[in-house]
């Protein structure tokens, strides 16, 4: 008894120290690593209207599109991305395509024809989401097509960069690549930290509204 | 090749077969480009060394890419099919060009460019002619971007006579103009602030180039930011290039590598030849130039702010342990007060190393924290309050449980007091952490940069520094005899002493308010009387003095009180305070973005922060005094200098790594950006006017600052 008092006030130190792992989040605009990632609202080919807010509580994949890019039809053709969204969408993760191309230039499509597109390169995401302005490419700083971003269930942006560390692969070694989404949503959904969190975008210019 | 009418749907040959699309099709591997190699001599001379070119001619408006393509594009690359015996050298990069897309930059080519490799044959040769093949592989844009490949050769007849100049020794020539120069006679220095960089380069007496449009291409991926300004500015004869870290820039570098290229008709070289310079240099963080003060300093600094912790409000209650602990030691003969100084220093050091490890685990696992972080958790405030609370009430004797006090006074020399006092030690410690004293900061900002090793001597060093005068004083039976024989004073003393503990206690619950609001204040102090009714309870009937039921049932009262108090603050901890303090109070004072004072920097407006937080009693103090003076007000008025105000009391990202950035890990921090190239500014941490009066006086008038850092808005 005499041993277990004269311990007590560790005791409490050391379960205060635990609870420094308790902490709140900062708001920020941009999409930062570990900070909340910007709410938008874009409409979607399908019709309906997507609002980031509402999904919180699941994983969501944005994925910045243009089926005009040699990279993207790459990973299309290839079909790493559509078994990438096939694999992760069966997990119950949202995975958002977001088209920031500008009326007129490459992969700019209205709703009917990027369905069809959509269709002919296998696709399997969650939906396929119109934002011509470029607002929430440029929210997002997207560069590239792809340009990945991953949002964990709280809301916070877990990775954002490339698809992949080959940006040269040849089609026969797309799926040989160590794929960096793949990576982080599975360690993400054990509850591990994402051991790469930002790596270099690669691809296609986002084309934006002049 | 022809340029299409429509988009061309390109092929990367051997890289994809391209099935379907609306555009129309080509099968040209290299769409829009084509590629060429060429050699600069006749011949090929066994064992002598040569150049070779890759010559890629673009079409109109397309563009090939830099090593570092910037935003968007990729470099070439070349696969080289050559003879046994023969090897090729790495791409030697022309220096590129801007290359600018909506809000996106990339760095490459037009029109025509050539890639020069050495090739150095072997020195024996029986074959004649020699083919030498290599595959380009290239990425080439316009609006759109297009995959290219094409395997081009180049056959050389073999001599063993030196080789002459063959038809395109002047094209390869001309291609070697091209690459970047390294001129020792410029001195080169880089260095990095928060997320910046600046690049200083001083010309040689004799050649004066004017950098005036001047631009730095990073070697580098993922350093930089490309698509935005490099603010120039001259300092003496040197020239000062602002450059932007990337938010896709992990980890800095040891060395800043590109290419600095000179505006058309401007040149690095007295014989006008050379329009870009070679770039690769030590890159200097500000930690280094803390730093670059030798370790045995550091740690000298470290054991002096390790002294001067003793003094800190935060420290002082525990002081008053120590002092209490002291005088009971004084019954003890000198050998063992040793001991007792020893375990002492021992549970200072331990816990510091302790911290120190958690600080190195949680870095490493790429939380943002810093030191003081433990107070910017409401749960741990809460628990420290609780602590300080029942210390108060256990010095009062509200309550006094056999073997359980805090104080060690009713402790005898046996083991069990060795480890109380070496449980002081580490208690002491854990107190003091959050107060960054001065002298302290400048070691623990290095500490957090240093490698592990010497970060833990210091950590080491900090703890002896605040161990000290207690092992003195407790090794030294002069010195301690000098002390008061132990009395009914004592008893005076603890109660007198318990008001500091309760003083600690209501300064946590304000810091806890500031983090929770009001509602989760009221919470914690209920949360705290109810804990204040089980130690009164505990204290009023004691277990030794009553019966079993009697002990069962008050027992069993105090537990219940203990858990719902805790609950209590528990769920105070959850609330959110509703507005942050310091930031919004004060109309004169913004709150602190690292962007904005980027953005002020490069309008050549100083800004001034006050890294703070609620639960710094030296950042209040200096908020309160210093920084609210009106004669500082209005100099900072007179000088158009900004004021913002980062307040760390929440754990806060952006804050962490701006304090980072200036090789601190805690607050008050003071920083005084000049609104020019040159370094800012760290003002002490103990702040007085004319500290920050003689800061601004290195500031330029305003109207002098615009001309020097705008000459061409003027």
């Amino acid at each position: 008894m005499k041993e277990f008092h004269a311990s007590a006030h560790f005791i409490v130190l050391l379960l205060v120290l635990v609870s420094i792992g308790v902490n709140q989040q900062s708001s920020s605009d941009e999409a930062e690593i570990g900070e909340p990632a910007p709410v938008f609202t874009l409409p979607g080919t399908d019709g309906e209207s997507y609002d980031l807010e509402s999904l919180q509580g699941e994983f969501v994949v944005l994925e910045w599109l243009n089926f005009g890019c040699p990279y993207v039809e790459r990973h299309y053709r290839t079909g790493n991305m559509p078994a990438l969204q096939k694999e992760f969408t069966e997990k119950g993760v949202r995975w958002l395509s977001i088209v920031s191309s500008a009326p007129g230039t490459q992969g700019y499509y209205e709703s009917d024809e990027m369905n069809e597109q959509n269709e002919s390169m296998g696709g399997m995401q969650s939906a396929i989401l119109l934002d011509p302005e470029g607002d929430v490419g440029k929210l997002y700083g997207a560069k590239t097509t792809p340009h990945m971003y991953i949002i964990d269930k709280e809301g916070v942006l877990i990775y954002k960069g490339g698809i992949d560390d080959q940006p040269r692969a040849s089609y026969e070694k797309t799926k040989l690549a160590n794929n960096y989404v793949r990576a982080a949503l599975e360690e993400a959904m054990n509850g591990d930290e994402v051991s790469v969190a930002i790596s270099r975008p690669y691809g296609c210019s986002v084309k934006y509204k002049k | 090749m022809t340029m299409k009418f429509r988009l061309v749907w390109a092929v990367a040959c051997g890289m994809l077969i391209c099935s379907s699309s609306t555009f129309g099709q080509t099968d040209d591997p290299s769409p829009f480009s084509e590629a060429a190699l060429i050699g600069d001599f006749e011949w090929i001379a066994p064992g002598t060394r040569f150049t070779v070119g890759v010559t890629l001619k673009l079409d109109e408006d397309w563009h090939s890419y830099w090593i570092n393509p910037g935003d968007v594009g990729e470099p070439i690359t070349l696969t080289w099919d050559l003879p046994s015996g023969f090897s090729a050298g790495p791409i030697q990069w022309p220096y590129p060009e801007k290359i600018d897309a909506g809000p996106l930059r990339s760095y490459g080519y037009s029109n025509v460019v050539t890639f020069l490799v050495t090739i150095t044959p072997p020195n024996e040769l029986s074959e004649s002619p020699v083919t030498l093949s290599t595959t380009a592989d290239w990425l080439i844009c316009r609006d759109v971007c297009l995959f290219a490949q094409e395997t081009v050769s180049l056959s050389l007849p073999v001599r063993e006579a030196v080789p002459t100049p063959g038809p395109y020794f002047e094209e390869i020539a001309a291609a070697r103009a091209k690459l970047p120069v390294q001129d020792p006679a410029w001195t080169i220095e880089a260095s990095h602030y928060s997320n910046s960089f600046a690049l200083r380069v001083s010309p040689p007496t004799d050649a004066a180039p004017d950098l005036q449009g001047a631009y730095f291409f990073p070697a580098q991926l993922m350093l930089l930011e490309h698509a935005v300004d490099q603010p120039m500015s001259k300092d003496g004869d040197a020239f000062v290039f602002a450059l932007q870290q990337s938010e896709y820039a992990t980890e800095l570098p040891d060395r800043l590598q590109g290419v600095l290229v000179a505006s058309e008709g401007q040149y690095f070289d007295t014989a006008q030849t050379a329009r870009a310079l070679d770039i690769d240099v030590q890159l200097r963080t500000e930690a280094d130039q803390n730093t670059s003060s030798t370790l045995p300093i550091l740690i000298l600094f470290a054991l002096i702010g390790g002294l001067l912790l003793n003094l800190m409000p935060c420290v002082f209650p525990v002081l008053s342990i120590k002092l209490l602990s002291l005088a009971q030691h004084n019954k003890l003969d000198s050998a063992n007060r040793v001991w007792h100084g020893v375990a002492f220093a021992t549970g200072v050091v331990v816990l510091f190393l302790v911290l120190a490890g958690l600080l190195f685990t949680l870095r490493a696992a790429g939380s943002q924290i810093g030191w003081g972080f433990q107070l910017q958790s409401p749960l741990f405030v809460a628990g420290m309050a609780f602590l300080f609370l029942a210390i108060g009430l256990n010095l009062f004797g509200v309550f006094d449980i056999r073997g359980f006090t805090f104080t060690g006074l009713t402790q005898s020399g046996t083991s069990h007091s060795l480890m109380r006092s070496c449980q002081d030690g580490a208690l002491a410690t854990l107190v003091a952490t959050p107060c960054t004293a001065p002298f302290m900061g400048a070691a623990l900002g290095a500490a957090v940069v240093l490698p592990t090793a010497q970060a833990l001597a210091i950590f080491v060093a900090l703890g002896l520094g605040m161990a000290a005068p207690y092992v003195i004083l407790s090794t030294f039976p002069v010195l301690s005899d000098k002390l008061p024989r132990p009395g009914q004073w004592m008893e005076t003393l603890k109660h007198v002493l318990a008001f500091p503990m309760l003083g600690t206690s209501v300064w946590l619950a304000w810091v806890f308010g500031n983090q929770a609001g009001v509602n989760g204040l009221g919470l914690l102090l209920l949360g705290l009387l109810l804990f204040a009714v089980a130690a009164w309870i505990v204290g009023r009937w004691p277990s030794v003095q009553v019966s079993s039921s009697v002990r069962i049932v008050t027992r069993g009262i105090a537990l219940v009180s203990v858990c719902m108090g805790i609950w209590s603050a528990y769920q105070g901890a959850q609330q959110q305070s509703m507005s942050q303090t310091d930031v919004t109070s004060d109309g004169l004072w913004s709150v602190y973005s690292t962007e904005q004072v980027q953005q002020l920097s490069r309008e050549g407006r100083p800004v001034f922060v006050d890294f703070t937080a609620a639960w710094c009693l030296t950042c209040q103090v200096n908020k309160k005094t210093t920084l609210s003076s009106s004669t500082l007000l209005s100099a900072f008025a007179q000088k158009d200098v900004v004021l913002m105000r980062a307040d760390w009391t929440s754990r806060n990202a952006e804050i962490t790594r701006a304090l980072e950035s200036h090789g601190r890990s805690g607050v008050p921090l003071y920083v005084l950006y000049r609104g020019n190239n040159d370094p800012p500014v760290l003002l002490p941490e103990v702040l007085t006017e004319s500290i920050v009066v003689d800061a601004l006086a290195l500031l330029p008038n305003r109207a002098e600052s615009l001309n020097t850092t705008n000459p061409t808005d003027t």
